[in-house]
């Protein structure tokens, strides 16, 4: 083993961090919207879509992310090519985010609608009785509460998300494993690649605690005062 | 490209024979890393000096790197070791001649362990500080009251934290075809390529790890009824 080639591996690895990051924030984003969407249809249980969403959630907890990601790998572009889309030349990153996307999306919902449940009853009841519709008492009331209690959750589902990334090479994506790969097939030290991976992912996730801990801090600043200050 | 669905059944059957090994790259894993866990976990709550920093760091680093990090590192790197001491102290073993099985055992055991750990200390800090002053007040050391009082209170708290693990672990197990490890990804792998049907096996995969998914869910569901039993309330 040969400590000096860790430093020399490290900024040909970080250099490919930013497609590391591309995939997590492209799957966020995906999962965020899908997440929303499938949450709503839960909790207000639409008739049909509702048993959809179930086993939507269930068969993306039910298996592991490479499985996920072969098959919509393999299995999108024939299901593509049935209405004559060809995407057999498209980059893999577009499968990688749309799995990474769709795995997002499941946690996603459910992690929003635990949180949307959780709200207390009396705020629903309050918004209504104050006059206010039931989107109104949606988007102001209950959503900017339930996110603030979904919010560690929704930081260590992004921080799962990230370590997931690690196995977008195995379709051929040029991500930080991916260019690790290529190093180690020209310079046959794959200890050492391994190490500055871990590392860098390592470092990643602590910042990315770090700036979760703190947004947390901010999004919660209105929690636990009460409303009216009796002093 | 159309959708052999007959091939799916044929494919299930073939992939399934590999159900064993996955097993065993779950469990046995999970099962070292709960021992490895509570020695974390003791070394973290008593916290012990000189090496609490290092149970810190290690949970940390494990949680904070993808599990194949862990497969990887100790695959290549255990191996180095070993010849290294073996060189050292004339010893007669080959890292060549050890399973690769045994590398991947290893890596997830550690990364269990990590895992396990911050179940086991959330299930322990959660139960009522006085159930161990009760036990103490009856006369009972600090190994008994831990033993027959904290630590299966513990467990009934963590069950649920102990069946998203085992989830977990179960998907996790997938990694492990990476290093050419024939559990069920690697068996739909080799079923997909020696067909030429990747789709189809790989749906196939995918139904054992859901069918197995949920099994595991409702045996918890039904687990949970048993242990909580204590902590029904009202008259029995």
């Amino acid at each position: 083993m040969d400590i000096t080639l860790i430093v020399d591996f490290f900024p040909k690895l970080i250099s490919y961090l930013h497609i590391t990051l591309l995939i997590l924030v492209a799957a966020v984003a995906i999962g965020l919207v899908i997440g929303v969407v499938i949450a709503l249809i839960r909790i207000y249980k639409v008739p049909g879509f509702n048993q959809l969403a179930l086993i939507y959630i269930s068969f993306m907890r039910g298996t592991p992310i490479l499985i996920q990601l072969f098959l919509i790998y393999f299995g999108l572009p024939t299901l593509l090519a049935l209405v004559h889309i060809d995407v057999s030349r498209a980059n893999p990153l577009l499968f990688v985010a749309i799995t990474y996307g769709l795995s997002c999306g499941a946690s996603f919902a459910e992690i929003i609608r635990g949180a949307v449940n959780g709200v207390e009853k009396g705020q629903t009841e309050a918004a209504y009785s104050i006059g206010m519709n039931e989107k109104q008492m949606m988007v102001r009331i209950i959503l900017p509460q339930a996110l603030v209690m979904a919010f560690p959750n929704f930081a260590n589902s992004v921080i799962g998300s990230l370590k997931d990334t690690s196995l977008a090479f195995t379709i051929g994506v040029m991500d930080m494993v991916g260019r690790g790969n290529t190093l180690i097939a020209s310079s046959l030290h794959a200890l050492e690649v391994y190490i500055t991976l871990s590392i860098i992912y390592y470092g990643v996730v602590i910042c990315l605690e770090k700036g979760f801990s703190l947004s947390e801090k901010k999004l919660q600043r209105f929690e636990g005062s009460l409303a009216v200050d009796t002093k | 490209m159309q959708i052999d669905i007959p091939f799916i059944f044929t494919a299930l059957t073939e992939i399934f024979k590999a159900l064993p090994l996955t097993m065993i790259i779950t469990l046995v894993p999970l099962m070292i890393g709960f021992l490895i866990g509570i020695g974390i976990t003791l070394i973290r709550i008593r916290k012990v000096k000189g090496i609490y920093r290092l149970a810190n760091f290690y949970v940390s680093f494990l949680r904070g790197t993808p599990a194949l990090m862990h497969i990887m590192l100790i695959y290549l790197g255990l191996p180095l070791l070993i010849d290294k001491m073996a060189e050292t102290f004339h010893w007669s073993i080959q890292s060549t001649s050890i399973p690769i099985l045994l590398f991947v055992l290893m890596a997830l055991s550690l990364t269990a362990g990590a895992y396990m750990s911050e179940i086991i200390r959330a299930g322990i800090l959660a139960v009522d500080q006085g159930q161990l002053e009760a036990a103490e007040s009856i006369g009972m050391t600090g190994f008994q009251a831990m033993r027959r009082i904290v630590f299966p209170q513990a467990i009934a708290i963590s069950l649920p934290n102990l069946c998203n693990i085992f989830i977990g672990f179960l998907h996790t197990s997938s990694i492990a075809f990476i290093v050419s490890q024939k559990e069920l990804t690697g068996a739909a792998n080799i079923v997909a390529s020696n067909n030429l049907k990747f789709l189809e096996a790989y749906i196939a995969a995918a139904l054992i790890y859901w069918g197995l998914t949920i099994i595991s869910e409702k045996v918890t569901a039904l687990l949970e009824k048993r242990v909580t039993v204590y902590n029904r309330g009202g008259v029995a």
